[in-house]
């Protein structure tokens, strides 16, 4: 009992066992491999199906039910198998396909007695570049695949050199079609294998012990494995990291990737071609003594050639130069002609070679980034367990790195190494399976960003008093205690991120903000308002609830807590602390500059739906100040105690003169300071500063007599209002842009 | 040495002429090749036939026309450019003076005179 399938193949429907459809699957498959060099692949292989569906026609017409199994064996007798090809073509491709195409025919029919001299050339049939490569391979006899590797790695590892090397060989070697002399491909073994047959596909190439590279593979993750066995294994289980962290795991992704790039040797010629002819140093030796000992035969040859034709004289030598210049001419005819070609050829070679240079190091860089996302995803990950809660927002975080990040990167490294090793990617499947797992991981992200933005989604605060003492002497301090508080574990983020330090267990949090406003008594008051978000306003609440932050008194020093904890099972949700210190009337406040060790920032990732309590605006009246400042609080809000130092002087507008030379300098101005109206002098002269400040608030009305010069512009300052003030400003401004006005002075 | 290379070294060298003096003939299917070249007992796998067809064909040494068949998709028929018909003179001459240089060689029967003061004339 077998199934029937019907097939549409090459515009006629064809009744097929499905046994036999495999097969004949597999043979088209296989022909379509043997002429995967061929120039005009395609068009030979419809012309062979054509053929094979005409045929099979013949048969149903004949009155067959359906092509059976013997059918297709018929079939693939008469057009031949690749290995039968491989016998027939043997002798003859070297004669005949190397010339196809040329015009030279006459003399290729005739068989040369001897394989033509080998020399190093492009090959044009089969490159990923310039089919430089291919060009060595073919010249050493081995698989293209084997050079590109070693090409790529002296590209990366050798800075630019391989690269260098690759360009100058593509220039200067001709190009020609080469047909593959090596019968050796990297493939899978699908007979001798264990998981994906890489190991033992390897071991075939190398004609080496199957069980060597399978060490190879193995042992770094049983390496890996072993140190955490000894530590108690279950205690410390990391889930699937193990498979990626250290060694193991690089070549636990190497041979992930060689899984999907190698062929798997299906055929009889494929696992021929896998088994192949040895290469070792002996075969390369051999290839270039071969190589010397045609350069030398042919020079003896010339030699010989040369001595006759010494013998012969007059004629026969000015013939022979006349022949010789005109072989000469018509060689070198094209070639000039080819040279004048080649410099556009070289800069578009050039410019090819740069993208892919480029690719290939995005490429080499992913890499690089997925080996060290996966080798640093242990440290990384103490984070999560401060932003993450519950089952399925650890499983989204997994299935985002390994789908959305993950996969992309393998699927472009798959796709890359697929070019260098030229091998056509049979399985669509392959690509649907990428692209749908990277969905997955899609999904995953936006729903992962919907459930972590829901967990910031609502802000509460918590107010509590802190009881203090009043300080005796009319003034408090405010500074950051100076104990050493930190929690060592991986030193990744020391300072670069906003949270003090952490562990897997806790996290320390310096989000803390002070606030200066007037105390409604006569005496010192400190309110902490401790802020958090959540999902909901009560987890928010619980959260906020949550913070410690002890405050401690020494008389008038208050001593705040270098930061706050936040222990795993609290979670990061921006917990924030206000302190709101309430100054009374008349007593003093300093804020020491250890203060600069808060942060402070906010998260708000919910703006729309923001049911906040308006806890910011409550302390809009605060004051601001600068820190190792002393305040005192007055009716009027806080006040700066040491004024007169700060001072300097700020000249908003008006004129300033500016006088140096080699006594001192000195510095007058008038006009609009930040203090008011007003004037300044600043003169130094050796050791002594003089200021002077005139705080006369210039009244309108009545023009001052300061110096001359500066009368006139005053007195159109002080003369209306609006106006004129412009004009001054400029002036002011004129006076600044031109140096020499105010150098040559008085 | 291998025997059955070297014969069939010997008959791939002619491969080529034999296909093309049947495409001479006029517009041919390629089956129709096949089957021509097994009624001269020169049995020749179709599979190494069509690669060898697009390459005289890429050549612009053949050409092809597509020919409406009963009952199925059309087909391709082969015939020489004259590109093609002067390369198969170049051959057929070539093949001429090689048949006769072989056939001298091979029917002579005369033992070589190996004495050196004969050869150089």
């Amino acid at each position: 009992m077998k199934k029937v399938i019907n097939i549409n193949f090459q515009g006629r429907v064809i009744p097929i066992e499905e046994t036999a459809y495999e097969t004949l699957k597999q043979y088209v498959e296989s022909l379509r491999r043997y002429f995967a060099s061929e120039e005009g692949k395609d068009e030979i292989i419809s012309d062979i199906e054509n053929r094979i569906a005409e045929l099979f026609d013949e048969k149903l017409k004949k009155g067959a039910v359906c092509i059976a199994d013997e059918d297709v064996n018929v079939v693939m007798a008469s057009m031949g198998r690749p290995e039968d090809f491989e016998q027939e073509e043997a002798a003859y491709t070297s004669g005949t396909t190397a010339n196809a195409g040329a015009g030279n025919y006459t003399q290729s029919a005739i068989p040369e007695p001897a394989p033509a001299p080998r020399r190093l050339y492009r090959a044009e049939n089969d490159r990923v570049l310039g089919g430089v490569c291919a060009g060595i391979a073919n010249y050493l006899r081995i698989d293209p695949a084997v050079v590109r590797i070693i090409f790529a790695l002296i590209a990366f590892g050798g800075f630019g050199f391989g690269f260098l090397l690759y360009i100058i060989l593509w220039i200067i070697l001709p190009s020609k079609p080469l047909q593959t002399n090596v019968r050796k491909r990297l493939y899978r073994d699908p007979d001798n294998k264990m998981i994906g047959g890489v190991a033992s596909g390897l071991s075939a190439y190398f004609n080496i012990d199957t069980w060597i590279p399978r060490l190879i593979f193995l042992l770094p993750f049983v390496l890996s494995l072993l140190p955490n066995l000894f530590n108690g294994f279950w205690w410390h289980w990391k889930g699937p990291w193990v498979a990626f962290s250290g060694l193991g795991g690089t070549f636990f992704v190497t041979y992930i990737i060689l899984w999907i790039v190698l062929p798997r040797a299906v055929t009889a010629s494929e696992k021929l071609e896998m088994r192949g002819e040895k290469i070792d140093l002996e075969s390369i030796k051999n290839t270039v003594q071969e190589e010397l000992q045609n350069v030398k035969g042919r020079s003896e040859k010339i030699g010989a050639e040369l001595k006759e034709r010494s013998k012969d004289v007059g004629q026969e030598i000015s013939s022979a130069i006349q022949q010789k210049t005109q072989a000469f001419a018509s060689e070198v005819g094209p070639f000039a002609k080819k040279a004048g070609t080649g410099i556009g050829n070289a800069i578009g070679v050039l410019f090819k070679a740069f993208f892919l240079f480029i690719a290939g190091i995005v490429a080499f860089a992913l890499l690089i980034a997925l080996i060290a996302l996966l080798y640093s995803g242990i440290g990384i990950f103490p984070l999560k367990n401060f932003l993450l809660e519950g089952f399925w927002e650890n499983f989204l975080v997994w299935s985002v790195l390994t789908m959305f990040i993950g996969v992309p990167i393998i699927a472009f490294i798959v796709w890359i190494a697929r070019r260098m090793m030229r091998v056509k990617s049979g399985n669509p499947y392959l690509g649907y399976a990428f692209g749908s797992l990277w969905i997955i991981g899609l999904v995953s992200v936006f729903v992962l960003i919907g459930m972590i933005s829901g967990n910031f989604r609502t802000k509460t605060s918590a107010t509590e008093q802190v009881s203090i003492t009043q300080p005796s002497t009319g003034k408090m301090i405010v500074k950051v205690s100076d104990g050493k508080i930190r929690y060592y574990s991986s030193d990744w983020f020391d300072g670069e991120l906003p949270f003090l330090s952490m562990n897997e267990d806790s996290m320390l949090l310096n989000t803390v903000r002070v606030k200066v406003v007037k105390s409604g008594d006569s005496s010192y008051h400190i309110q902490m308002v401790k802020l958090a978000r959540g999902n909901t306003p009560a987890i928010a609440e619980k959260n906020a609830a949550n913070v410690h932050f002890p405050v401690t008194q020494n008389d008038s020093v208050i001593v705040l807590p270098k930061g706050f904890p936040i222990s795993k099972e609290d979670k990061f949700r921006n917990q924030q602390v206000m302190l709101v210190i309430e100054v009374p009337v008349g007593k003093k406040i300093m804020i020491d500059k250890s203060i600069d060790w808060f942060d402070w920032f906010d998260i708000n990732i919910d703006r729309r739906r923001r049911w906040n309590i308006d806890w910011d605006e409550r302390w809009d009246n605060s004051y601001s100040w600068r820190n190792n400042v002393q305040y005192i609080m007055t009716a009027d809000g806080l006040e700066r105690m040491d004024k007169n130092e700060e001072d300097k002087g700020k000249l908003k507008s008006g004129k300033f003169r500016l006088k140096a030379d080699e006594n001192g300098v000195e510095i007058e101005a008038e006009g609009e300071m930040d203090t008011g109206k007003g004037t300044y002098r600043y003169k130094q002269q050796g050791d002594s500063i003089i200021i002077e400040k005139g705080k006369k608030p210039a009244p309108p009305k009545s023009p001052a007599p300061p110096p001359a010069p500066v009368q006139e512009r005053k007195a159109s300052v002080s003369s209306d209002d609006g106006k004129v003030e412009k004009v001054v400003r400029a002036r002011a401004r004129e006076d600044l842009h031109s140096p020499f006005h105010f150098l040559s002075g008085r | 040495m291998n025997i059955e290379n070297t014969q069939s070294q010997m008959r791939k060298g002619v491969l080529e002429f034999c296909i093309l003096s049947i495409i001479k003939r006029g517009e041919v299917y390629p089956s129709d090749i096949i089957e021509e070249m097994k009624r001269a007992n020169l049995n020749i796998l179709e599979g190494t036939l069509y690669p060898l067809l697009t390459r005289l064909k890429n050549a612009d040494l053949l050409t092809y026309r597509w020919v409406e068949s009963t009952g199925g998709p059309p087909r391709k028929y082969f015939s020489l450019t004259d590109k093609g018909a002067g390369f198969y003179a170049e051959l057929q001459a070539t093949w001429n003076e090689l048949a006769n240089a072989v056939h001298a060689l091979t029917q002579n029967e005369q033992a070589i005179d190996t004495n050196p003061n004969n050869f150089n004339q």
